[in-house]
């Protein structure tokens, strides 16, 4: 079987004559759930452990008064001769007391994954981009973009060609990614809340992730685009889950090089060949062969095992609103046939003739009264 | 890259997409923005994002129609997913739904969004006609006395 193949775009933008088959990788099964479930886990593995001090609430030789001095029995600050003594001390609800529950350093601030499943989300992420409509559905804006996945030769990035900005940006512009670039550039906003002092001054969404091979491509390029907004560049021997999929949600817009897209083959292995470079890793098939719902009601295997319709066109209908035949005058037809020809003729309201007796003739009469 | 079925991709994208508008109003209503869905309802029949063959009118620059399809054999080149005609403002109505009808239903695309396309085109086009100034109320009682 000929795998699909995807067209190499070149420098300009033009489709170049060359193709490449397309890495066994875009065949792993899209399973959200999986990604969301690494993603969160993974989202948490930088953090930084933070906690209120220890001794915060908790400096002063507070002790409670008692009973017997009509105030709450909490702990108060003890002395004279300034306005801190005699308030309370200690518990959360008051003022200066330390919190409730404070914080401590050694919260579980990392979680493990399993590495087969982290293997399995990438797998899964990288399939996803290769999906026009999940990368639109993720909000890239790449209804110009000439194919996806979007394959750029790296004779554009041979001999340190990006090495400026300006070139980088020329090139994503040429290949059709320029719409989502200015996309990304207009949704820059300042952040809501503290993050502001804490050099997370604006927020913005995520662009273009450009995949390169370093040993073919060199490194130059990660200078050239790391001034872009929202773009992000990535090794193909390195690749993030957080960057494949952010938020959790599958479909990032991904610029390969060619290279790096010749290097799948090679990093990920396929579903019956393991990988070369990663331990004990085989790419992960799908269960379901054909997830198309109207092939597989309409596949012959299904539709001879079917019964036959019922009824076909005249079906009987059961629960039906019980009409009145005296005022319905098809539901009548039904009752009597012979109401059509008897409405028709109006029989209903002719005169019937001689409908008064005759009067009987004076003779009978007269004969009647005989005695 | 085995082309991915729409079944699968309205799975991933039901509770979570760009065209997806979500509001607590009328029990949590679902919108969706996007051009190819005919009456901008957030469901797996409506969504054209996630469908192979889809549906959208939008009204032209210049007044008239224009009248988006998708193409189902170019899933993976969004550059020229999409054949876009214009209908103009100068056709008849009834033409113009005849012809939406004649290059989508009757070549058996998508025959279930007839009647939705047609509706869509109604409504666009009626938008585009000029608004009727009201008539000058017609004054009664005093008011009319102390005008004659």
């Amino acid at each position: 079987m000929s795998r699909p193949t995807v067209t190499i775009i070149g420098a300009d933008g033009a489709a170049s004559k060359d193709t490449q088959p397309i890495p066994n990788v875009f065949k792993s099964p899209i399973r959200p759930d999986i990604v969301h479930t690494v993603h969160t886990g993974m989202n948490k593995n930088k953090r930084q452990p933070y906690a209120v001090s220890e001794k915060a609430g908790h400096q002063t030789s507070a002790e409670s008064w008692g009973t017997g001095r009509a105030v709450a029995r909490i702990p108060r600050v003890s002395g004279g001769g300034t306005h801190r003594a005699g308030q309370a001390a200690f518990g959360n609800m008051c003022r200066s007391g330390r919190m409730f529950a404070p914080t401590k350093v050694w919260r579980k601030w990392h979680q493990k994954i399993n590495l087969n499943q982290k293997r399995f989300a990438t797998a899964s992420a990288l399939a996803a981009s290769s999906s026009a409509a999940l990368l639109l559905a993720r909000g890239h804006n790449v209804s110009s973009v000439p194919e996806v996945p979007l394959v750029v030769s790296s004779t554009a990035f041979a001999d340190a060609a990006i090495a400026k900005t300006s070139a980088a940006l020329a090139l994503l512009k040429a290949v059709g990614a320029g719409a989502d670039i200015e996309k990304v550039k207009r949704t820059r906003k300042l952040r809501a809340g503290k993050g502001k002092l804490r050099g997370r001054r604006h927020k913005q969404r995520r662009g273009p992730l450009v995949i390169y091979n370093p040993d073919e491509d060199g490194k130059e390029l990660v200078r050239a685009f790391r001034n872009l907004p929202g773009v992000e560049t990535s090794s193909v021997y390195s690749l993030n889950l957080l960057q494949l999929a952010p938020g959790g949600h599958l479909g990032r817009f991904i610029v390969w090089t060619s290279s790096a897209f010749a290097a799948l083959d090679k990093i990920y292995g396929s579903t019956t060949e393991p990988s070369a470079l990663k331990k004990d890793f085989l790419l992960p098939s799908s269960i379901m062969k054909q997830p198309d719902l109207n092939k597989l009601i309409n596949s012959s295997e299904v539709q001879n095992v079917l019964r036959p319709v019922r009824g076909g066109a005249i079906t009987k209908r059961t629960v039906v609103q019980k009409k009145n035949p005296l005022k319905n005058f098809q539901v009548q037809l039904r009752l009597n046939p012979y109401a059509k020809a008897f409405k028709k003729e109006g029989l209903g309201h002719k005169k019937e003739k001689n409908s008064k007796p005759e009067a009987v003739s004076k003779d009978v009469v007269a004969l009647l009264h005989e005695n | 890259m085995a082309t991915l079925s729409s079944d699968l991709i309205w799975e991933v994208t039901r509770g979570n997409s760009s065209t997806l508008v979500k509001r607590k109003q009328a029990g949590g209503v679902q919108f969706s923005k996007d051009p190819l869905n005919l009456r901008n309802q957030y469901s797996r029949k409506y969504e054209g994002l996630v469908a192979d063959k889809a549906i959208g009118i939008l009204p032209a620059e210049n007044g008239g129609i224009t009248l988006i399809t998708k193409k189902a054999d170019k899933q993976h080149t969004p550059a020229s997913a999409l054949q876009k005609s214009t209908i103009s403002s100068k056709r008849s109505t009834r033409k113009t739904y005849s012809s939406i009808v004649k290059s989508t239903t009757k070549k058996g695309y998508r025959p279930d969004l007839r009647k939705d396309a047609v509706a869509r085109a109604s409504a666009i086009r009626k938008s585009q006609q000029p608004v009727k100034e009201d008539k000058p109320a017609k004054l009664r009682g005093k008011k009319a006395q102390a005008d004659s």
